[in-house]
């Protein structure tokens, strides 16, 4: 059961990173990004084609797909910005159901549906600590994660552009009105959070069902992620990823819990709303 | 102060919401180193007067120069480079930035920051606190603060006096008056009228989306019947 947790660490990983993506998106942007997972799979999915058909080597088919992943999340993040700069969060997160599906769809026209024959781009184990095996992709996402979320938070709070951004994020027009250029700066968030998330799912994907539906759905738990966060506090995030991941993974040991391992994040979401919603009085809360 | 761009120049300008206009044909010269007035009851237009030339809403017809550069099709951020800085109702702070973060968004030098703490010793003590912290007074100092940091060319300032207590109010009022000695044109919107036009040279009022009186300041501060009637919407023609 513990080896099973513990290779939960490299899903966990994912959702953390993505979870941390989707916190710095709801923070800085205003945005909940349905896509921001279906955005790493069309990368992977560019990444996996140039090695299998085009024959390009491994790590440069990747960072190609790195770079369009976020040139697509960076294309949502104009079309958001010109279209929707004053809308409210619903509105403009409702724009990413959108392209969370149009991606989905897109792949399976040009790339088919079956699921796509990815090489490992990280494998074999890390260490081995009393018979229990750490793998290299597991290591890999959990330090990404830590990394993402404390690099994150160093711009945030020591930086001029953090400090821009933060501003960006509570008065959009003020910030506008004393000269911060806001669209650069939200495009710049959606391109990055955008790369950041397929470079994690390129090298998690081959551990994972990897079809297009399925790793797109992985926005799923790493909302579930960000939601122990609040959307707002990124340790919680990473916190709450490599939970879910490890719970997961302990689950998908125990037969009778190993179907019930794919439940996990919609009952982590439910158990954290209604957690939230402790204190509200029903016509207060609505 | 920028001290190159001298003018902030109005020719016929109209602003619309929704349906129809709300401010027409609005002309007016704003020199630099001076206060205009700009009053008028509640919903005159003033403010979608200001947002417009901030580039919060569009304007729909006229022009505006700063400084001889046409703006109305300039971004928000464009025309706040060229100098045009747009106070806000409503005390307009980062609330979750710190008082010395508010100020570093706008801020040409690090020195400027000192500069306007001395300005504000209330701030000074407070450096380090988030700004939704503050009182209301303090908050409006830190907006006065970050405009005084950006080293304005034309500050557009609305109801600076809203939600405050009127010995707070009066506290910050001497900013304005301390910009303008520097150089700075002010177009002042203040519900507080007679503080407002003791304050400027020239003077607008607006009433139902039209001037109903332009001229100097003092002499509507001289001519209660006069500044009643425009408030009406009574004076005939604009006067220049």
């Amino acid at each position: 059961m513990l080896q099973g947790a513990l290779a939960g660490l490299a899903a966990g990983g994912l959702y953390a990173v993505l979870g941390v993506c989707l916190t710095l998106m709801s923070r800085l942007v205003r945005v909940v990004n349905f896509a921001q997972a279906a955005t790493g799979m069309f990368g992977t999915y560019v990444a996996v084609w140039l090695v299998s058909d085009a024959g390009l080597p491994i790590w440069p088919a990747v960072a190609v797909g790195v770079v369009i992943g976020g040139s697509i999340s960076a294309l949502i993040g104009i079309i958001i910005g010109t279209w929707l700069p004053e809308a409210d969060t619903g509105s403009r997160s409702a724009v990413t159901v959108a392209v969370l599906l149009f991606l989905i769809s897109l792949s399976f026209i040009l790339f088919g549906n079956r699921p796509q024959p990815f090489r490992p781009v990280l494998s074999g184990p890390a260490f081995q600590v009393s018979g229990v095996v750490i793998s290299q992709v597991a290591i890999f996402t959990v330090v990404v994660a830590v990394l993402v979320a404390l690099s994150a938070h160093v711009v945030l709070t020591k930086t001029s552009v953090g400090i821009r951004l933060r501003a960006l994020s509570e008065r959009p027009t003020t910030a506008e009105l004393v000269g911060i250029p806001a669209r650069t700066l939200s495009v710049a968030v959606w391109a990055t959070t955008g790369a950041v998330g397929t470079l994690v799912v390129a090298i998690v994907a081959p551990t994972q069902s990897n079809d297009a539906t399925a790793l797109s759905m992985l926005v799923v738990p790493a909302a579930a992620a960000a939601l122990l966060g609040g959307f707002r506090r990124l340790d919680l995030a990473v916190v709450g990823g490599l939970v879910l991941g490890v719970l997961q993974g302990a689950a998908a040991q125990l037969s009778q819990l190993s179907v019930a391992r794919h439940f996990l994040p919609f009952l982590f979401i439910v158990g954290l709303l209604v957690w939230s919603q402790r204190k509200e009085v029903w016509d207060a809360a609505r | 102060m920028n001290g190159a761009v001298n003018t902030l120049e109005l020719t016929g300008v109209t602003v619309a919401r929704g349906a129809g206009p709300v401010i027409r044909d609005v002309s007016l010269t704003v020199p630099a180193g001076t206060v205009t007035a700009l009053v008028g009851p509640n919903g005159a237009g003033k403010t979608s007067l200001l947002e417009a030339l901030s580039g919060v809403i569009p304007v729909t017809s006229g022009s505006v120069t700063v400084g001889g550069t046409p703006i109305t099709k300039l971004s928000r951020v464009a025309r706040a480079r060229l100098g045009l800085v747009h106070i806000e109702q409503g005390r307009a702070i980062f609330p979750g930035l710190t008082v010395v973060e508010n100020l570093r968004l706008t801020a040409r030098e690090p020195a400027d920051i000192e500069g306007a703490l001395e300005m504000f010793p209330e701030l000074d003590k407070r450096r380090d606190s988030p700004a939704e912290l503050l009182s209301g007074g303090e908050q409006q100092m830190v907006v006065l603060a970050r405009a005084f940091v950006s080293r304005p060319a034309f500050l557009l300032i609305d109801e600076m006096s809203l939600g405050l207590a009127p010995v707070v109010f009066m506290r910050l009022l001497p900013m304005v008056r301390r910009f303008a000695e520097q150089g700075v044109g002010i177009l002042l919107v203040e519900q507080f009228t007679h503080l407002a036009l003791g304050l400027a040279r020239e003077a607008l009022v607006v009433s139902s989306g039209r001037v109903t009186y332009q001229g100097q300041a003092k002499e509507l501060l001289n001519a209660p019947e006069l500044l009643h009637a425009a408030y009406l919407g009574g004076a005939d023609a604009p006067r220049q």
